[in-house]
């Protein structure tokens, strides 16, 4: 049906392919956390346990078990035991068509270690500190590195010498080291800035000036600790795609023709940029889960924490509900930037329209 | 990426443009094209100058909780879930063992071992039940009063539809003894007759909520009796508690707790006095090094949390209980749980040489910063409430302290032979010649304290010729293998929060026997499965004493029976105890409230504010100099 429109059935395919991953993505998401033997009702009890006789432990847990979907129910609601007394753990298979039910409709269930929590609650509250804090460092930061890193290929001279070891030696400190020092050197050393936290422990959130002051200061560190990595990795990327570009021979015929130099850099840039917009949208993609060493180092609020405890003990619906904002974010991002590219990259352009 | 070609433009802005080829767009074309790295560097300068103008002093006026009226405690951990009292889990200050908001009969002082008033003036023992007399005064921050009613209904209705609530072990019933008065005030807890023990019914006397009648009745009702339904509710907006603070606010980042002056207690309890601090803040930061640095900058005024080398953070202003080792009082015992279901662990001499091959002194002193006193054998703490039950004559005559000989007698003598080569341990031989299997003592990964533990023992354990090893495993796994008995040895403290129950809870803990489960099956005390009924070399008197010293009235006889169970311990081995930590940390800093006690002024039990017994401090605390 798309025959005569190549880009449609081009855009069409790449949904397809993208629809599939999503749903064996979301699958694995879905049965890695479960695979194990332990089982978070395990880690709750343990909590509780110390001081209960064996009857009420067993009450307890299985209330837990119930009420996590765990066991399976018969008509009236009540355990289904085996031939011992002992529940029966519903199968990873049911639990899955479960969740894809309830997910289909919206309800994500609810966090078993922050029960009775609702997962959409708790990302809907971490969510917008985490893309504020992201977002901003790390598209502000893109721009900015491969402009500076552009600009160190194509000059060259003093500014590519300091530039280019300063990117290497930035980029090449893990970013939790990064975060520490920017904590110790600022926030302890010299206390300039405050290291923990979104804002001031004095106030709640608000609409208000105070607020906005007071988180704008917290935000400073944070913001840097992305910042200058993104900055640092980009434009040495970008310095080396450029040297590239400037030694190929359309380069060299264009100069040789005359063609204005604002002209040739454009070009240039076309290419240039081509795997460094893809190496965006995968930073995007991936930023929910890569927001967890700066706001843990920062105290700072947000997703990261959420995921990390969850994980830990093994709080499935929040993992769940997690790792399925980082699959859709990652698709998103690949598939918008896969668009993109088929439009921007004329070799594309050319193989898609050449081949039907 | 037009954006960035832009930047370039600037090179060639100074070069004539060539002329004729587009006259017209020539002067127009850089401005579109400058558009997006405008935008860009204004935003960056932008957060550069906001970085900066941030450098400038600190605001506190604007501030919706003034500093010098706010007390900041880290005491909460993990963002707010629900404030609902009946929930096993709930947040702070809905959870266990803290008095802010809703109040317990009695605060447990660890110190002296006592049970100090609060909603109850006092309270009576009797070999079938404890009577308590509620304080006539008692008052819910909703201006009605708190009656025996109120108590009644809370364990009769509410606690009762609890799946597991742990006092019904212990707890028969509730009544009230004046039912006809106008404000009964008068109680009696009826002890379950197969199981009577009055230290743990006093434990829950410490630690269980009383809640309102007339809030919590319509809730129940529109629930339909059903914890689960009952449980979703957040129980967040202005909760009715009978407590000195009352909930103002929360978010994902703090809870915050405003005074009632309304409290009845003040009049009642505390001389007509109200507590200095206005707000009741807990900050919700990420880990124990947050709370630390805040504690140092004086950004909240006490914590709970573990702070390593507190000897440092002292010329910052930060202090702990005591201003020298131990620091803190030390108040449980973590211990290693020894499975004798794994043969040859089921051998007292294996057992008793690997209690006398750890280097407590070592433990004490590099794995837990110093915040412990010697070592001494045995479940009974040698100091404190406890030290009246300790026998030093025991300990020596039947203990085991770090001795490598003894440990090798006792291998000797149950006939193991360690082989060695080139001064490594290659393997332990049991009577029969054959190789003994390696020996894994379990603990979490990443719990670094407990590694190091896990590290000495085995250390010393290979140097007389035991063939352990470390292990670590996920905190889930543990769990489940320390309830399942997945293990050889296992890292556990045995009894949590203090209690007058102590130290027969921490014995029951590592010995009962009345909820026995085979391996595989959960067991959630004597995990190593020690003493099973009517296996051989069971040992009845363990399970007597543990049924006698709850009831035993006569301090003499209780210490006498205590001994007597300390000294089996000893004896047998059933768990290696290893070193004492403190029940919860107690830090504060003084940079914007003076007052807290200490050991020089030990005016309240060693908690925090924020954390049972600690809300009386905040009624002790001056405002500092630093604050103005």
């Amino acid at each position: 049906m798309f025959a005569n429109h190549p880009t449609l059935r081009y855009i069409a395919g790449r949904a397809g392919w993208y629809a599939l991953t999503f749903f064996v993505a979301v699958a694995i998401n879905f049965w890695l956390p479960r695979l194990g033997d332990a089982n978070p009702v395990d880690t709750l009890m343990s909590k509780v346990s110390g001081s209960l006789d064996a009857k009420s432990a067993r009450d307890k847990e299985e209330s837990y078990l119930k009420e996590f979907g765990l066991v399976d129910l018969d008509e009236q609601g009540r355990i289904v035991r085996d031939a011992d007394g002992v529940p029966v753990r519903t199968s990873i298979l049911s639990q899955f068509i479960r969740y894809v039910g309830m997910s289909v409709r919206g309800d994500f269930g609810s966090s078993i270690v922050q029960y009775p929590r609702p997962v959409a609650d708790i990302i809907t509250t971490a969510l917008p500190w985490t893309l504020a804090l992201q977002i901003p460092a790390l598209i502000l930061g893109w721009f900015i590195g491969n402009s500076l890193g552009a600009l160190a290929a194509y000059r060259r001279g003093v500014f590519d010498r300091v530039l280019y070891p300063m990117a290497l030696l930035v980029s090449a400190i893990p970013s939790f080291c990064f975060g520490i020092l920017l904590v110790y050197v600022f926030g302890i050393q010299l206390e300039w800035l405050p290291t923990l936290g979104g804002y001031d422990d004095g106030m709640n959130p608000g609409l208000t000036w105070a607020f906005v002051q007071s988180a704008s200061q917290y935000y400073v560190l944070p913001f840097f600790s992305i910042f200058l990595l993104v900055v640092g990795g980009q434009a040495i990327g970008m310095r080396s795609m450029c040297i590239y570009e400037l030694g190929t021979d359309y380069v060299r015929y264009a100069k040789l023709l005359g063609v204005r130099e604002s002209m040739i850099v454009r070009y240039m840039f076309r290419n240039a940029m081509l795997p460094q917009l893809t190496g965006l949208a995968l930073t995007l993609g991936g930023m929910v889960g890569g927001a967890l060493i700066a706001e843990m180092i920062f105290s700072y609020p947000g997703l990261g924490l959420s995921m990390l405890t969850a994980i830990q003990s093994l709080d499935y619906p929040v993992i769940t509900g997690c790792t399925l904002l980082v699959t859709i974010c990652v698709l998103i991002a690949n598939f918008t930037v896969d668009i993109l590219i088929g439009f921007l990259d004329p070799r594309i352009r050319a193989a898609r329209e050449g081949g039907h | 990426m037009v954006g960035i070609a832009a930047v370039f433009q600037k090179k060639n802005l100074g070069k004539p443009w060539q002329p004729g080829a587009q006259p017209s767009t020539v002067e127009e074309s850089p401005r579109p094209r400058l558009l997006i790295p405008s935008f860009a560097r204004t935003v960056f300068l932008l957060v550069v100058v906001l970085g900066f103008t941030a450098c400038g002093p600190k605001q506190t006026t604007s501030d919706e909780f003034p500093r010098h009226e706010t007390v900041l405690i880290g005491v909460a951990w993990g963002e707010p879930t629900s404030f609902n009292p009946i929930l096993q889990n709930p947040s702070w200050p809905a959870l266990q063992n803290t008095t802010a908001l809703y109040q317990t009969f009695f605060f447990f002082n660890q110190l002296t071992g006592e049970l100090e008033p609060q909603l109850a003036t006092s309270y009576q023992e009797f070999p079938d039940r404890i009577e308590v007399e509620l304080n006539p005064a008692a008052t819910w921050n909703d201006g009605k009063p708190l009656t025996a009613r109120d108590v009644v209904f809370t364990y009769n209705r509410l606690f009762r539809i609890v799946p597991g609530f742990p006092a019904w072990q212990y707890l028969d019933s509730v009544q009230m003894l004046d039912p006809e008065s106008p404000r009964p005030r008068r109680l009696s807890f009826r002890l379950r007759a197969e199981k009577p023990n009055p230290l743990m019914v006093l434990h829950w006397l410490t630690l269980n909520y009383v809640l309102p009648e007339h809030v919590w009745e319509p809730l129940l009702v529109a629930a339909g009796n059903d914890y689960n339904i009952l449980s979703k509710n957040k129980m967040d907006v202005d909760p009715v508690g009978s407590g000195p603070y009352r909930m103002h606010s929360y978010s994902a980042e703090k809870i915050v707790l405003v005074r009632d002056d309304n409290y009845w207690g003040n009049a009642a309890l505390y001389g007509g006095q109200r507590p200095a601090p206005r707000f009741l803040v807990a900050p919700l930061y990420k880990s124990n090094d947050h709370y630390s640095m805040a504690l140092q900058q004086g950004r909240i005024d006490a914590s709970n949390t573990f702070i390593p080398r507190i000897w440092l953070k002292a010329r910052k202003g930060v202090r702990a209980w005591y201003d020298e080792p131990p620091y803190f009082p030390p108040g449980c015992r973590p211990t290693a749980f020894i499975n004798v279901l794994h043969p040859p662990l089921d051998d007292v001499h294996l057992r008793r040489a690997m209690a006398f091959a750890i280097n407590y002194d070592d433990i004490r002193e590099l794995a837990v910063s110093g915040y412990s006193v010697p070592h001494e054998p045995g479940f009974i703490l040698p100091f404190g409430p406890e030290a009246r039950y300790f026998s030093k004559e025991d300990a020596l005559k039947y203990g085991t302290y770090f001795d490598p000989a003894r440990a090798r007698a006792e291998l000797k003598e149950g006939g193991y032979t360690s082989v060695f080569k080139d001064n490594e341990l290659v393997e332990l031989r049991d009577r029969t010649g054959k190789r003994v299997p390696t020996l894994y003592i379990q603990c979490p990964t990443g719990w670094s304290d407990w590694e190091s533990i896990i590290r000495i023992m085995v250390r010393g354990m290979r140097a007389v010729g035991i063939d352990a090893r470390e292990q670590f495993v996920d905190s889930n796994a543990y769990y489940k293998a320390l309830a399942v008995g997945d293990f050889d040895l296992i890292l556990t403290t045995p009894s949590g929060i203090p209690s007058p129950a102590e130290p027969w809870s921490r014995f029951n803990g590592v010995l009962d026997t009345k909820d026995w489960a085979p391996l595989g099956e959960r067991m959630y005390a004597n995990m190593g499965r020690f003493n099973r009924p009517g296996a051989p070399g069971y040992v009845p008197r363990i399970d007597e004493l543990l049924a006698k010293i709850p009831v035993t009235t006569q301090p003499e006889e209780r210490v006498a029976l205590y001994r007597e169970l300390n000294r089996i311990c000893m004896q047998l081995q059933p768990a290696l105890p290893l070193v004492y930590r403190p029940k919860s940390f107690y830090e504060f800093s003084t940079k914007v409230w003076t007052g807290f006690p200490s050991a020089a002024s030990p005016t309240v039990s060693p908690n925090i504010p924020g954390e049972g017994p600690g809300i009386q401090i905040l009624w002790k605390l001056r405002p500092a100099d630093a604050a103005k």
